[in-house]
């Protein structure tokens, strides 16, 4: 029965050479169908994934402490007035010395030495040199070395930390707090290897006192992220919140984006949910998911903020120094509601912040090894609600999804153009159509990662550049590559005539397929990067067309699709991007010039060994390029 | 007929050897905490409580089998050492100076468990770490840990299931290793845990049913953990007000439970169970079988219920006037009365069971009875 069955369907379907053909399975079916249609597929894909970017605040869930050994702020605090006003002493006795030794950094670490084995520390002092800003490409993934001792360091002298080693009166002999601080001449920050030979760090807690809060109330400012986009567990970010706000009364914030709280789309999106909300609610009371369009607004703001941090892949703080070596580490900046002045605000403000220290350490002192139950991969749109992984990914994973279908349905057109013209009557084969695009592709890929390197050449020149000189060296030699590889390598340059020219569409192709692969090897790296990455790089890859077939339409709508492409490609440059981005966070061009600027930022991610250097060089760059190519493709 | 009837019963009674018959001869306790880590402290001060209660009412080391899975008293987040407490006001240190732990650690696992209630050792097992009861005993299996729907979970890595467990039971009451078996759970949801019971003589009660959560009592600050859970917390204070001579019932008890302070209802189970709950004593499973008689006379071969007047009329005059004092010595009178009051067929039984003991040659009396038999038979049968 079954044969007959098969039979029949083999008589339905009948190919053009009349031999039976075998109807495909589902799953095939839709994927041509999907390809078929991939330009609206493509347009409600990235719809899609830019409305789940949007929609990221109100799914965020309220945090929760996972590991049950933690219980913070079950213990009673054992600090007394007496241990606040010891350090009352030692903060007066430091401004004193400081007075008093103008311009004699060393001798303070001393005196912070001396309080530490009263207390019943042992004290280490620590020498070290301050690591040159060298890109070595090397070297770009292992962790510092002792080796980066440079004979002609930028500062004349060195600089020396000063640590003490709490042992526990009643344990294993490793479990021990650490204390260290951090003073430090250049004003540069020293990773310390000596934590490599230290045995399993718990937690670590780098605490800045800073200025004054501008709340009517004493702040708490929490920085988590680390290098490359690495988050420290959530519990411990959570213990602190938890601590912070409901046992020593702190106002517990974290960085936000200030210009997006003022940004008035933002603020028409957010009313759009909240009605949405609503409605909702009152048409199933289980369905409540709207939030006010203030909180809307904030929690987009701070995870815009989150998502920028993590992308850039530079540590917010001091604490990321630490992540290298799997510890986890958080940044807590206090800032006293009061000048510093006031003698009992002062002894009331340490009180607190010395007890929510107390409280945290005694927590995470019930920890059995490390953090290892709560989220590793999340992204903050306040102190006390998350996203996790799971959740975030789905608007990349949308966002991305468009990409294959776009290159295959382009790749079947292309192949269908170049088998009906006449031009190119050798390369009958359909497979070996793709490789010339290939070529084009790969050449331009290998530049990006030239183009990469070259900091490190330019480095080496000697003599002392400003980085605009530096930055205006990297900018000709690039471009001087560039066209070499126009000229050298033929059908790669949009200058080429039409006969050595590939075939418009199978580039296009190919350069989607290469942004999506880079794409998706990037979001393991680090998301943020990736997120934002594509954000950028899908609607220019999908929206390149030459413009010259448009122009000389003369539609509306392909000269208004020549036009976004045309901007998206002009945002798409990493200059111009980086220009944008420090607008929109409020910074600004400081006095230096674009190229400056430009490259200190390019120094400094490549200091912290950040993934996202290597993404702008070798995947943004080469895609941009293409789709620079595709728009004046010569056809 | 009736002759007939008397000698059906008196074989029937030859035949039964059930254990109703055998005598209540000791007390045991199994004390079983089964969780590890810092922040399970009142698992480890719920069962410490339970061992200090049952050597005070007193059943003495060698029966007593503590399996504690962690050691809180000696951890270094302990800011007290060497010293576990079951309240905040500290006043009683439960880790003192005879402590005698015989599972600690890593040995406190569930095959470890069920060899000890099965008997099923190694060889190599020492004396201190077997249930060495017989089918006189009573046993008080008291479990606290974290539990769930008809699971109890050891140390985090592994379960007893309420099967499990009531195979044990089924094995210890075909070895006759107990008389009576009573098995206290306090972990959530404790009431499922032995659900699949079926062994005749066993007496469960759990600190909260199906689906419901057993809570700790109170948070102790200065250690910065919870110390106590409360249906331990209740049963402790229940029996703080008890000595070694009191013979609270059981239902006092059950009784003594409140859901509303516990937060979960106390269920018990007593299908299993034959005496009335009422006239049990605590002392049955939590305290010690001592039938003290005290005598001025040493080393003479003495009937009880003589000896005992005796000492009644000589104790008032030794005494100091104490009331515990008068108390034990009114023990003897309250047993010789309550060993009047047993039932007069069991009575007779022992009598009997005494007397047959006595006798030097069992076979006679058999082929006797097996004769006597016979000649009945044939006189009913012509008769008839």
């Amino acid at each position: 029965m079954a044969g007959e069955k098969r039979n029949r369907e083999e008589e339905e379907v009948k190919t053009d050479d009349g031999s039976p053909k075998i109807k495909p399975r589902p799953i095939v079916r839709l994927g041509i169908f999907l390809i078929a249609h991939s330009p609206v597929f493509s347009v409600v894909f990235s719809a899609a994934g830019i409305l789940a970017l949007l929609l990221l605040p109100l799914l965020a869930k309220n945090t929760y402490i996972s590991e049950n050994a933690l219980m913070p702020g079950s213990a009673r605090s054992m600090l007394s007035n007496r241990d606040v006003s010891a350090g009352s002493k030692l903060v007066k006795d430091i401004k004193n010395f400081r007075l008093s030794h103008e311009g004699q950094g060393v001798e303070v670490q001393k005196l912070i030495g001396e309080y530490m084995s009263e207390m019943g520390a042992e004290v280490y002092y620590q020498k070290f040199h301050p690591e040159g800003n060298q890109f070595h490409p090397l070297h770009f993934f292992s962790g510092p070395d002792s080796y980066t001792l440079l004979d002609n360091v930028s500062c004349a002298s060195y600089g020396v930390n000063v640590a003490g080693i709490i042992r526990a009166p009643r344990g294993d002999g490793k479990e021990s707090i650490v204390l260290a601080s951090d003073l430090l001449k250049c004003g540069e920050l020293n990773t310390a290897d000596n934590f490599r030979r230290a045995g399993t760090v718990a937690a670590a807690l780098v605490l800045k006192v800073d200025g004054r809060s501008e709340r009517f109330e004493d702040t708490l400012s929490i920085y988590a992220e680390a290098s490359n986009g690495q988050m420290p567990n959530l519990d411990l970010i959570n213990v602190v919140n938890y601590l912070a706000v409901h046992r020593q009364g702190f106002y517990v914030r974290v960085e936000k984006v200030v210009s997006l709280l003022s940004s008035s789309w933002l603020k028409i999106i957010g009313e759009i949910f909240e009605a949405v909300g609503k409605l909702a609610h009152t048409l199933n009371p289980d369905w409540n998911f709207g939030i006010p369009a203030a909180d809307y607004l904030e929690g987009s703001a701070t995870l815009a903020s989150s998502l920028y941090s993590q992308a850039l892949g530079i540590p917010t703080g001091p604490h990321g120094a630490f992540r290298d070596y799997q510890v986890d580490a958080i940044t807590l900046k206090v800032s006293p509601r009061f000048p510093p002045d006031s003698k009992t605000r002062q002894h009331d403000f340490f009180l607190r912040g010395a007890r929510l220290l107390e409280g945290t350490i005694r927590s995470v002192n019930n920890l059995l090894e490390k953090f290892h139950q709560s989220f590793f991969l999340y992204l903050l749109t306040s102190p006390s609600k998350f996203i996790s992984v799971g959740v975030y990914m789905i608007a990349f994973a949308l966002l991305v999804a468009p990409l294959p279908m776009v290159a295959a349905s382009l790749y079947i057109d292309g192949c269908k153009a170049l088998t009906n013209s006449t031009l190119n009557p050798a390369g009958n084969f359909k497979s070996w159509k793709w490789l010339d695009a290939a070529k084009q592709v790969f050449a331009l890929h290998l530049l990006g990662f030239i183009v990469t390197l070259l900091p490190y050449f330019i480095c080496q020149i000697p003599g002392q550049h400003s980085p605009r000189n530096r930055s205006i060296m990297w900018g000709t030699t690039s471009s001087s590559l560039l066209f070499i590889t126009f000229a050298t390598i033929p059908g790669c340059s949009p200058f080429s005539s039409r006969l050595h020219g590939t075939n418009w569409a199978v580039v296009k192709s190919v350069t989607i397929s290469a942004a999506f692969i880079g794409l998706c090897l990037m979001s393991i790296i680090n998301f943020a990067t990736a997120e934002i990455g594509a954000l950028l790089l899908v609607p220019t890859c999908l929206m390149a067309q030459p413009i010259k077939p448009a122009l000389r339409s003369r539609k509306i709508k392909s000269l208004l699709g020549a036009f976004c492409s045309m901007v998206l490609l002009t945002i798409g440059f990493p200059v111009m991007f980086f220009a944008i981005s420090k607008e929109l966070l409020g910074e600004g061009l400081v006095g230096l010039s674009l190229g400056g600027e430009f490259w200190t930022w390019l120094e400094s991610l490549w200091a912290w060994k950040s993934a996202t250097y290597l993404y702008i060089g070798m995947v943004h760059l080469p895609c941009w390029l293409l789709c620079l190519c595709i728009l004046f493709h010569p056809s | 007929m009736k002759i007939l009837m008397l000698v059906m019963l008196l074989c029937y009674s030859f035949a039964s050897s059930s254990g109703d018959t055998t005598i209540h001869t000791n007390n045991w306790a199994v004390l079983v905490c089964t969780s590890r880590f810092w922040f399970n402290y009142r698992h480890m001060a719920n069962t410490l409580s339970l061992y200090r209660t049952v050597k005070r009412l007193g059943i003495p080391d060698e029966r007593i089998i503590l399996m504690l899975a962690d050691d809180m008293a000696c951890n270094a987040r302990n800011e007290y050492p060497a010293q576990v407490f079951n309240n905040e006001n500290h006043k009683l240190n439960l880790y003192g100076d005879n402590v005698e732990v015989d599972y600690r650690g890593y040995e406190v696992t569930v095959e470890n468990f069920l060899r000890v209630l099965t008997g099923r050792h190694e060889n190599a097992v020492p004396r201190s770490k077997r249930l060495l009861s017989d089918e006189g005993s009573h046993i008080l299996l008291y479990m606290t840990g974290h539990g769930g729907d008809e699971f109890l979970k050891f140390q985090d890595a592994e379960e007893l299931q309420s099967h499990d467990l009531a195979d044990a039971v089924k094995q210890m009451k075909e070895k006759r290793r107990f008389k009576e078996l009573m098995i206290m759970v306090d972990t959530c949801q404790a009431a499922t845990l032995f659900n699949q019971l079926q062994s005749p003589g066993v007496l469960a009660i759990g600190s909260s049913l199906k689906g419901e959560n057993s809570y700790s009592h109170h948070l102790d600050s200065d250690i910065g953990v919870s110390v106590v859970d409360r249906f331990t917390y209740y049963t402790l204070a229940f029996f703080e007000r008890l000595n070694i001579y009191d013979n609270a019932s059981l239902n006092s008890l059950f009784r003594s439970y409140d859901p509303k302070l516990l937060m979960s209802t106390a269920y018990y189970r007593t299908d299993l169970y034959q005496p009335h709950l009422v006239e049990v004593p605590v002392t049955n499973f939590f305290g010690s079988v001592m039938e003290t008689i005290h005598t001025n006379s040493a080393y003479k071969a003495f009937s009880s219920k003589t000896s005992n007047s005796k000492i009644n009329s000589e104790m008032p005059l030794n005494q100091l006037s104490e009331d515990d004092e008068l108390q034990k010595a009114n023990i003897p009178n309250d047993e010789l009365k309550t060993e009047k009051q047993k039932c007069p067929y069991t009575q007779m039984r022992v009598d009997l069971q005494e007397k047959l003991e006595k006798l030097e040659n069992v076979d006679t009396v058999v082929n006797l009875s097996i004769a006597v038999m016979f000649i009945v038979v044939m006189v009913s049968s012509s008769l008839l």
